[in-house]
This record gives structure tokens, C-alpha cells and sequence, in this order.
């Protein structure tokens, strides 16, 4: 059981500063995946919680107690790294003993808990192999074996399924949650760029860009609910589609004009003050749908990848400065040229303003500015 | 009609090649240290007639009387050689754990104070050691020359052991600090193991350089029963310049430890120097 708290945190090399003041509350035994692009600080801030960075200024907790100058091996955590980082030297056993000798625990006692994690991660077969006689899924569940016997109170993975196949990847994915499931008081955090894991693991994901929190939230509020435009983007695969516009009416519903060349009448509610701005209309391939009857828009497909299931349509009409993305049914018969109809639902409409923020739907009792006539 | 394509032809012909001057150079190094030992079990006259026939009679007599007249110098240059290997590899291996592995400020420049020992010519510091050591009453002693030879080699033992630590993974660091191992532990039980190639290359060479080192065993030693091997064969050939048998048998003596412990680390040593060259 471990309440995490991260307030103010900041990182420098040099005078370069590479987190921006992280304020962060994750609860005992909660799940927690940090998501974003290569070069935004996810890795950085999982090794500043691990310790092996110092925290340029802020404060970091554990359970309530200071970890700012509390040594890696002292704050009760376990790392999983993206290398796996086993010993090449040490059979699978001494690999998972080594922590706990360290620590100067009986040698029946290590015995006891390594036969214990190997049971549970399928590793006993193993226990005598090197590193190197080991298949990649098998050098991950060493690496997460050796965390697990340390009986940590929070556990850290670094992108640890990125050296792994795709088909490998999904097997051990599947074997994180399960091992998640077993220890329901552990709190781990986990960093991946891959939305997949983000999505399947996660009790609550945090998005980060740049050094900084660009929203935090469970995987379906993300996806459904996300707080500006980069999340939006970021989340979903194939990115959300985003056409710029101008917002022509404001109120309880919000209708705008697109630079594509279409109107949109959104149940957004928007404030007097931003009519006449622009703003930017998104919808997901996936809530885009064939229509031949009162389409929301027509365009000519470019392009079309058939992924058996589904089928992404790649969508041009004049005003569009990039393509469309429609994720339709792998069934439909779909040609290079063919020009079609598309619809969505009101409901899974997005809007964001200037500032790349979301235009939320108006919550009860809150008022609008009404425009003056 | 069969005919020999002429790639397979050119192939042949430097295959051949190959393999002669790979034969030519073999040749070249093993013929002299054969006729040597040879040397060593013929007579004095037999040397003179018959310098590349084989031994008439396969006698021990040169190689015993020899025996007798190095095994104190075989002894130093044992003890030498042992001592000042453990002491380069130990240091230089603590030096490359340090400048690779830890935060340490101004550690280019370190690095290069450290790696510019290597240009220092032994020549040139001969006087100012020779003042040193008699001040420290080291001077011939043991000791000073293995404090001479560590002090010497450490800095190009520290390089080659720098060069493979630098392409070790840190994870490996990060990894044993998680599971509580301190700077002294990551580097005895995670980093050393995993040098053992180059650790390995490395006391070969030393042990080639220790056991053969003329220079400061000539100037720092005097008393035979602290002269090493080079300087006890320069004052036996001086003293027995006419019984070539016995001097022969002697230098194939002093030989032998180095050409086998060669032949029996000359996997590793091959592996050390190479590995750390690339992925």
C-alpha cells in the first residue's frame, strides 16, 4: 500500500528544464500509465520517482514522507526496465536473489519467495538458465519477477514490452493485468507511448507533453472527454480528425462553418463572446459512418488500407488541407475515387477553441452568455 | 566439358595464397623460438657444425645446469609479475568504474590526466625515480619494481578497461541500485564479472610487459637475488657468452611460462580486445 504525491516537481540538466512543475496525486493501489510523444518527460519522471534522478526542486511523497533525498533502494520501489537490465552473468535465480542477498535475507527465506514468483510468472523451468538461453517474453517476466520478489510497495515498468513482438507484446500485456489483478495493493505506474497498453492497463492515464500535465483521467474519459486538442490527437487510433472553422452561431447548440466547406451543428453549448472565432471541430474515424440520406459532408476516397475487420478510408474535398481518416467496415466494397457520404452523431462531436482547449458541454445550471441582438 | 569459371580459379589462387603467406609467418615466428630450445639440448660444438640439425643426443644436462642458474631470477620475475598484475588490473579497474560509471566533476578532465600517463616516456623519468626510490629506500627492492610497473601500465590498462566498461549498459547500474547494491557492490558483483574478457586480455599483457621489462630492472635492481629474468639472462650470457647451449636453455626457460599462458588465455584475449569494438 503506497499513496504517491508529487507536487511542484521539476527537473534540470543544466539550465535546461525538462519537467515543468508536476503536481500529482496517485492512490494506493491504483494503476497509473504515463502516455506521450518520445521527448516529453514520461521516462524522466518515472526515474525521478525511482530516484535514479534528483528532483530539481518540488516535492515528491511516499505514504506522506519526504523521498526528495531517500535513496532508490530505501523508497520501497521496484523498476522494470525497457532492456530487461538482467545480469548476463547470473542464472534466472540469482537474477532474482540478487536484491534480496543485498538486503541480507536468510537464504531459505529468498528460496521461498523466488519459487513463489516463479510460479506465478511460469519461470520455474527456467530458474537455472542464463539470460542469454531465454526467449524475450521469458527475459520480461525475469525482469518483473525480480521486482516482484522484492515485495515492493510501488512498482515502475519503462516501456517494458518494447522489445517484444507484436504477438509477444499482447500475451504480456495480458500477464501485467492479471499480475495487477493478483496484487490489488500495489500501486504501479507504468510509461509507454503505446495508446493500446495505455488503454487496456490503465486505471487512470496521464498525458504529458513537453514536461508538462496535459490532462489526467480514466482511458474512457480521455478518449470521450479529452482536454484539448493534443489529447484529442494524441489518444485514438487513427488520430481524431480535426478541420478548422468559424463559429457562426453560439448558445446552448453551436453551429459553425468549416474551412472544408460544411456546416456543423454541435449540442455544445458555447458563450456569446466566442462567435466569430475560430475554432476547431473534431470528430474520431470511428464515429464516422456511411450515409446516402442528409449526409454531414460528401468527399472522394484517396486512399484505402483494408484491415479485414475495418477498412480506413482516406477522405479529400476541396478546403481540406489533409486528409480525412473514416474508419468503416471491412465488408463494404470501397474504391480509390468513389465518392461517398458520411455522417456522425451529434454526441461525439468535439470542439476546441483558439487556444486548442475543449469547449465542453454546459454543465446543468450553468449560464450561458446570451448573444446580444 | 567441365570448365573452371575464373572467379573460382582467382578464388582458389588467393585462398592459396592465403594460406602460404599464413604459413610463411608462422614460419617466421616459431622457427627462431624452436631452434632455440632446440639449441638447448645440443652440445656447444654441435651448435657451430650443425646449427640447424636436430639434437644427437636429447640431453636435460643444459636445461638443469640452466635451471639452477636462473631459478632466482625466475622467482622475482614471478613475484613481480603477480604482484604488479593484481595491483594494475585491480586499480585501473576501480579507475575505469570510477570515470565511466560515477558523477564525477571536471571527469574529462580526469579522464585525460588520467589517459595521459600513457605518453609519458619511461626514459625520461629514470633520473627523478631513481632520487625517489632511494629517498623511499625502495631501491633495489622488489617493491620498486612493482610500484614502477603498476605505476606505468595503469594508465593504458585503465584505457582498455574504460573502453569496454563505456559500452557496458548503464541499466545494469540502474538496475543493481534498485535492488540496493552500493557503488562497491555494483562494481565487485555486477560490473567486474562482466569485464572479465578484458580483464583477462589485460593480464595477459601485463604479464607479457612484467615478464619481459629490461629498462628499470637494469637501473633499479643490483642484487642478483631481486634481478628479474631479462637482466639475470643479459649477466648469465655476459658470464657464460661461450656455452651457447646453456644460455639457449636458459632463455627457453624464461620463455616458456609466457608462451603458454598465451596459448592457454589466447581465446579471451582475443574476445577482450575485440568486444569492445562494436554491438
Amino acid at each position: 500500500m503506497a499513496e504517491l504525491r508529487l507536487r511542484d516537481v521539476r527537473k534540470n540538466y543544466g539550465t535546461m528544464e525538462v519537467l515543468h512543475g508536476i503536481d500529482l496525486d496517485i492512490p494506493s493501489g491504483e494503476f497509473v500509465v504515463f502516455v506521450g510523444p518520445s521527448g516529453c518527460g514520461k521516462s524522466t519522471l518515472l526515474r525521478t520517482i525511482a530516484g535514479l534522478e534528483d528532483i530539481s526542486s518540488g516535492e515528491f511523497h511516499i505514504d506522506g514522507i519526504l523521498m526528495n533525498h531517500v535513496a532508490p533502494s530505501q523508497r520501497g520501489i521496484a523498476m522494470v526496465f525497457q532492456s530487461y537490465a538482467l545480469y548476463p552473468h547470473m542464472t534466472v535465480f540469482d537474477n532474482m536473489a540478487f536484491g534480496l542477498k543485498i538486503a541480507g535475507i536468510k537464504k531459505d527465506q529468498i528460496a521461498v519467495r523466488i519459487r513463489q514468483a516463479a510460479d506465478i510468472l511460469q519461470l520455474t523451468p527456467y530458474l537455472d538458465r542464463y539470460p542469454k538461453a531465454l526467449s524475450g517474453g521469458q527475459r520480461q517476466r525475469v525482469a518483473i519477477g525480480r521486482a516482484i520478489v522484492r515485495d515492493p510497495k510501488v512498482f515502475l515498468f519503462d516501456e517494458p514490452l518494447s522489445n517484444l513482438d507484436a504477438a509477444l507484446r499482447v500475451a504480456t500485456r495480458v500477464e501485467i493485468s492479471k499480475l495487477k489483478q493478483a496484487m490489488p495493493n500495489a500501486t504501479m505506474i507504468y510509461v509507454t507511448h503505446d495508446q493500446v497498453e495505455a488503454m487496456t492497463l490503465a486505471d487512470r492515464i496521464v498525458v504529458l507533453r513537453d514536461g508538462r500535465i496535459e490532462q489526467i483521467g480514466s482511458p474512457v474519459e480521455l478518449y470521450r472527454r479529452p482536454a484539448n486538442l493534443f489529447v484529442a490527437q494524441f489518444i485514438g487510433s487513427p488520430s481524431m480528425n480535426v478541420l478548422p472553422g468559424t463559429l457562426i452561431d453560439t448558445g446552448s447548440r453551436s453551429r459553425l462553418v468549416l474551412d472544408a466547406g460544411f456546416e456543423v451543428t454541435t449540442e455544445i453549448a458555447t458563450d456569446a463572446t466566442l462567435r466569430g472565432q475560430i475554432v476547431h471541430f473534431g470528430i474520431r474515424p470511428e464515429d464516422l459512418r456511411l450515409t446516402e440520406t442528409a449526409p454531414l459532408f460528401r468527399a472522394t476516397i484517396s486512399l484505402v488500407e483494408q484491415l479485414g475487420e475495418v477498412q480506413l478510408t482516406y477522405l479529400e474535398r476541396p478546403g481540406l488541407t489533409e486528409p480525412l481518416i473514416a474508419k468503416l467496415p471491412g465488408h463494404l466494397d470501397l474504391r480509390q475515387g468513389c465518392e461517398i457520404g458520411l455522417t456522425a452523431d451529434a454526441p461525439n462531436f468535439h470542439l476546441f477553441d483558439q487556444h486548442e482547449n475543449a469547449i465542453r458541454p454546459v454543465q446543468a445550471g450553468q449560464k450561458i452568455a446570451v448573444p446580444a441582438e | 566439358m567441365n570448365m573452371i569459371s575464373p572467379r573460382s580459379f582467382w578464388g582458389g589462387m588467393s585462398q592459396a595464397f592465403l594460406w602460404a603467406l599464413l604459413l610463411a609467418v608462422g614460419v617466421v615466428v616459431i622457427y627462431p623460438l624452436l631452434w632455440m630450445a632446440l639449441g638447448g639440448f645440443k652440445s656447444n660444438s654441435q651448435i657451430f657444425e650443425q646449427p640447424f640439425a636436430l639434437p644427437e643426443q636429447w640431453s636435460f644436462a643444459n636445461y638443469l645446469s640452466a635451471w639452477r642458474g636462473v631459478q632466482g631470477y625466475m622467482f622475482s620475475s614471478l613475484l613481480i609479475t603477480v604482484v604488479s598484475t593484481v595491483t594494475t588490473v585491480f586499480i585501473s579497474a576501480w579507475a575505469a568504474f570510477g570515470l565511466t560509471r560515477t558523477p564525477m566533476p571536471a571527469k574529462p578532465l580526469v579522464t585525460a590526466i588520467v589517459l595521459g600517463g600513457m605518453m609519458l616516456s619511461p626514459t625520461v623519468a629514470l633520473v627523478p625515480l631513481v632520487r625517489m626510490l632511494q629517498s623511499l629506500d625502495l631501491y633495489d627492492t622488489h617493491w620498486a619494481l612493482i610500484i614502477l610497473y603498476t605505476a606505468f601500465r595503469v594508465p593504458f590498462t585503465t584505457f582498455l578497461i574504460r573502453a569496454y566498461m563505456l559500452d557496458l549498459p548503464r541499466d545494469l547500474d540502474e538496475a543493481a541500485m534498485m535492488d540496493g547494491a552500493n557503488p562497491g557492490q555494483i562494481f565487485r558483483r555486477i560490473i567486474l564479472p562482466l569485464c572479465r574478457p578484458i580483464i583477462m586480455s589485460c593480464i595477459v599483457l601485463h604479464i607479457l610487459f612484467a615478464w619481459n621489462e629490461y629498462l628499470f630492472a637494469m637501473i633499479f635492481t643490483n642484487n642478483p637475488a631481486v634481478q628479474t629474468l631479462p637482466v639475470g639472462l643479459t649477466s648469465m650470457m655476459s658470464k657464460q657468452g661461450t656455452d651457447f647451449a646453456q644460455v639457449f636453455a636458459a632463455m627457453t626457460i624464461s620463455a616458456l611460462p609466457i608462451v603458454i599462458i598465451f596459448f592457454l588465455t589466447q581465446r579471451y584475449f582475443i574476445r577482450g580486445l575485440t568486444e569492445g569494438i562494436g554491438k
